[in-house]
């Protein structure tokens, strides 16, 4: 028999990172092998609770684990939040279309990532970091709201010490602990040591950040069309049929998640 | 396409034929005293048609339904509420689905809207499982409309109240029995098997449908002036154009928000997975849901870009003509007007296209006139 379209497979949770006290990191082991490429997304299934989509956080070039980063929002996450390793979950997908690697070549590339935004941008932060040589140089500008809201605060460090990779964590309000910038993301992006005109820029966060941070990267010089853009719908069957997640002439589930701002410039309402 | 003449006596013969291999769906009238005042003072019928299942018994009770039927075929593809599939199970339950459908009293406008509903469930990532076998499984027996509703619009957007293609069988009532178009290869096999009842259609007889059918079409179009329904041509645009206008809000103000539109559209095919505990197991339940409820496109955060009910309205028509449009080359409205019947609100679609296109035509004249000012 065919397979069926809905139907999730089994995942065993193998160990909870608690990120932020709002967001957890469960690195999952699926029953059978499970790709993905950067960007794209899966739908997460809570048994008996439901599905809600997510963008893996996991090195794309493992196909034997699985991570996800999530942030406690509503009723499937709530439920995820309160499993603990050994626990089952399911896994569909992968879907849509990831970062076009390709074109990212020789190419200064500017990221920018907002609060649990910076999940799908670890999973190709992974990708660029194992073919470094392809790239001209990795810039990653994060915010987040305060210290204890960053996520992977035990790995930035690390890659701030690779070669041509250049990383700097900026907060929206700081405490005692915090040295750092503090600021929305968009005041750290002038200084940044990219080309503007020539650089690809990547921007995945909360829908007011992704505005303002596609604002400013247009104001900088950035090409449209090399602005890479993390859509956030409520997509339900991830398959192109259910009609949750329309923008436009495109469905996110199928045409994106990853868009460039190109793509998107002429619809309307995009980040409401 | 091979055309016969099937005379009413017989026409029993063809339906326990069909009804050997299929479950046989066939229309009864059914009154509906809400549409018969209005109805009629157009001087239209008022009848109601509905589907119901073949049982020899009360045969008496089915008839040829003058227009489309209140359901649409949607109906017999995907249902309201349906498990989809188990998990973590290996295997699906076998043998739930029953015989095939042969649906009856299907009219061009359902047929139409049948490219949607393909394009959603057969095309794209992905096939449903569900919705490919249902449909190949069906034997769909359309039927020429002899007459029509108030509401029914088709011919604003080049449908024809008669099929040209899209069936298995098509019949066309003519004097005391029916043209009987066999298109496919599953109706060219029933046939062979009727010979005794069906004899080939005669040139008097294809010249006189060709006479009612045109007869039809003017009937309905005059009927339609009064509308003033911008041609399928100008659909997208006055969409596009019109995402500001104050119609959004202004025909909101009656929606109670029932999703009545939605659900009886013939092509809105909006659905949501839902999961529900099972024994020791879980399942997966389709929902069909529908973009005029205020949850449709909440995310878990709370973010609603569509909160209020005038966003839904406008979001819906761009569903209908700037997504499909583009993406499938057709508009997803095939003109039945079961959304306008069922609308307690009395939101009307024809009213608000025919509305969007005069204002689009109003800033096109105001356009000119400010090019030939400005030359001048």
């Amino acid at each position: 028999m065919k397979k069926n379209i809905y139907r999730p497979i089994k995942a065993v949770i193998e160990e909870v990172i608690e990120e932020t006290p709002t967001i957890k990191t469960f690195k999952l082991k699926p029953e059978a092998p499970f790709g993905f490429a950067a960007g794209q997304f899966i739908e997460m299934t809570v048994p008996t609770v439901g599905e809600a989509p997510f963008t893996p956080s996991s090195d794309p070039g493992i196909k034997e684990k699985l991570e996800l980063t999530v942030m406690k929002a509503g009723e499937v996450t709530a439920k995820l939040h309160t499993m603990n390793k050994g626990d089952i979950v399911g896994i569909r997908g992968p879907y849509g279309a990831g970062y076009p690697l390709d074109k990212f070549k020789g190419r200064d590339i500017l990221i920018v990532g907002g609060g649990v935004g910076l999940a799908p941008l670890r999973s190709l932060l992974y990708n660029l970091f194992s073919g470094i040589d392809k790239y001209n140089k990795v810039v990653l500008r994060y915010g987040a709201r305060g210290p204890k809201d960053i996520v992977y605060k035990y790995q930035i460090p690390e890659w701030s010490t690779k070669d041509k990779i250049d990383v700097m964590v900026s907060v929206d309000v700081g405490d005692e602990t915090w040295a750092g910038n503090v600021g929305l993301v968009t005041t750290i992006l002038d200084a940044a040591p990219v080309d503007f005109t020539k650089a690809i820029g990547i921007v995945c966060g909360p829908p007011i950040m992704m505005k303002f941070v596609t604002l400013k990267l247009l104001d900088l010089g950035f090409n449209p069309a090399d602005i890479y853009l993390s859509m956030e719908k409520g997509m339900s069957c991830g398959l192109g049929k259910c009609g949750h997640c329309r923008i436009g002439k495109y469905y996110v589930c199928k045409d994106g998640p990853v868009f460039t701002y190109e793509q998107l410039k002429s619809e309307r309402d995009i980040w409401s | 396409m091979e055309t016969y003449f099937l005379k009413n006596e017989d026409i029993s013969k063809f339906y326990e034929r069909i009804n050997q291999e299929y479950d046989l769906y066939l229309p009864v009238k059914v009154k509906n005293p809400l549409k018969a005042a209005s109805d009629s003072k157009a001087n239209l019928p008022t009848d109601d048609y509905s589907l119901k299942k073949y049982a020899q018994e009360s045969k008496e009770d089915f008839v040829f339904n003058d227009y489309r039927c209140i359901e649409p075929i949607k109906t017999f593809l995907t249902q309201y509420k349906e498990e989809v599939c188990n998990y973590f199970e290996e295997s699906d339950k076998k043998g739930k689905e029953g015989r095939p459908a042969a649906l009856c009293g299907i009219k061009n406008c359902d047929l139409f809207s049948l490219k949607v509903q393909d394009y959603v469930f057969l095309e794209g990532t992905e096939s449903d499982p569900v919705y490919k076998a249902r449909r190949e499984g069906a034997l769909i027996i359309s039927g020429d409309c002899p007459h029509f509703k108030e509401t029914c619009f088709c011919r604003a957007f080049d449908i024809n109240p008669y099929p040209s293609d899209g069936f298995d069988f098509n019949f066309s009532p003519l004097n005391n029995g029916y043209l009987v178009d066999a298109a496919s290869d599953k109706a060219k096999v029933i046939i062979s098997s009727l010979r005794n009842v069906l004899a080939s259609a005669t040139l008097g007889q294809i010249s006189g449908r060709a006479g009612k059918r045109e007869l039809m079409l003017r009937r309905l179009d005059e009927h339609l002036i009064q509308y003033k329904i911008p041609k399928k041509e100008r659909l997208q645009d006055i969409i596009l154009s019109g995402y500001d206008s104050p119609i959004w809000q202004e025909q909101m103000r009656t929606c109670v928000e029932c999703g009545g539109c939605v659900f009886m559209c013939a092509t809105c095919h909006c659905f949501l997975l839902t999961d529900e505990a099972a024994n020791n197991n879980a399942k997966r339940l389709r929902l069909w849901d529908g973009c005029m409820f205020n949850n449709f496109t909440r995310v878990a955060s709370g973010a609603n870009p569509l909160k209020l009910r005038y966003m839904r309205l406008r979001n819906r028509y761009l569903k209908k003509f700037d997504f499909f449009i583009t993406n499938l080359g057709e508009q997803a409205c095939c003109g039945c007007g079961r959304c306008i019947d069922v609308c307690p609100g009395k939101i009307d679609i024809r009213y608000i296209l025919r509305r969007l296109d005069e204002s689009r035509t109003f800033s096109e004249n105001k356009d000119v006139g400010n090019n030939i000012k400005g030359a001048g």
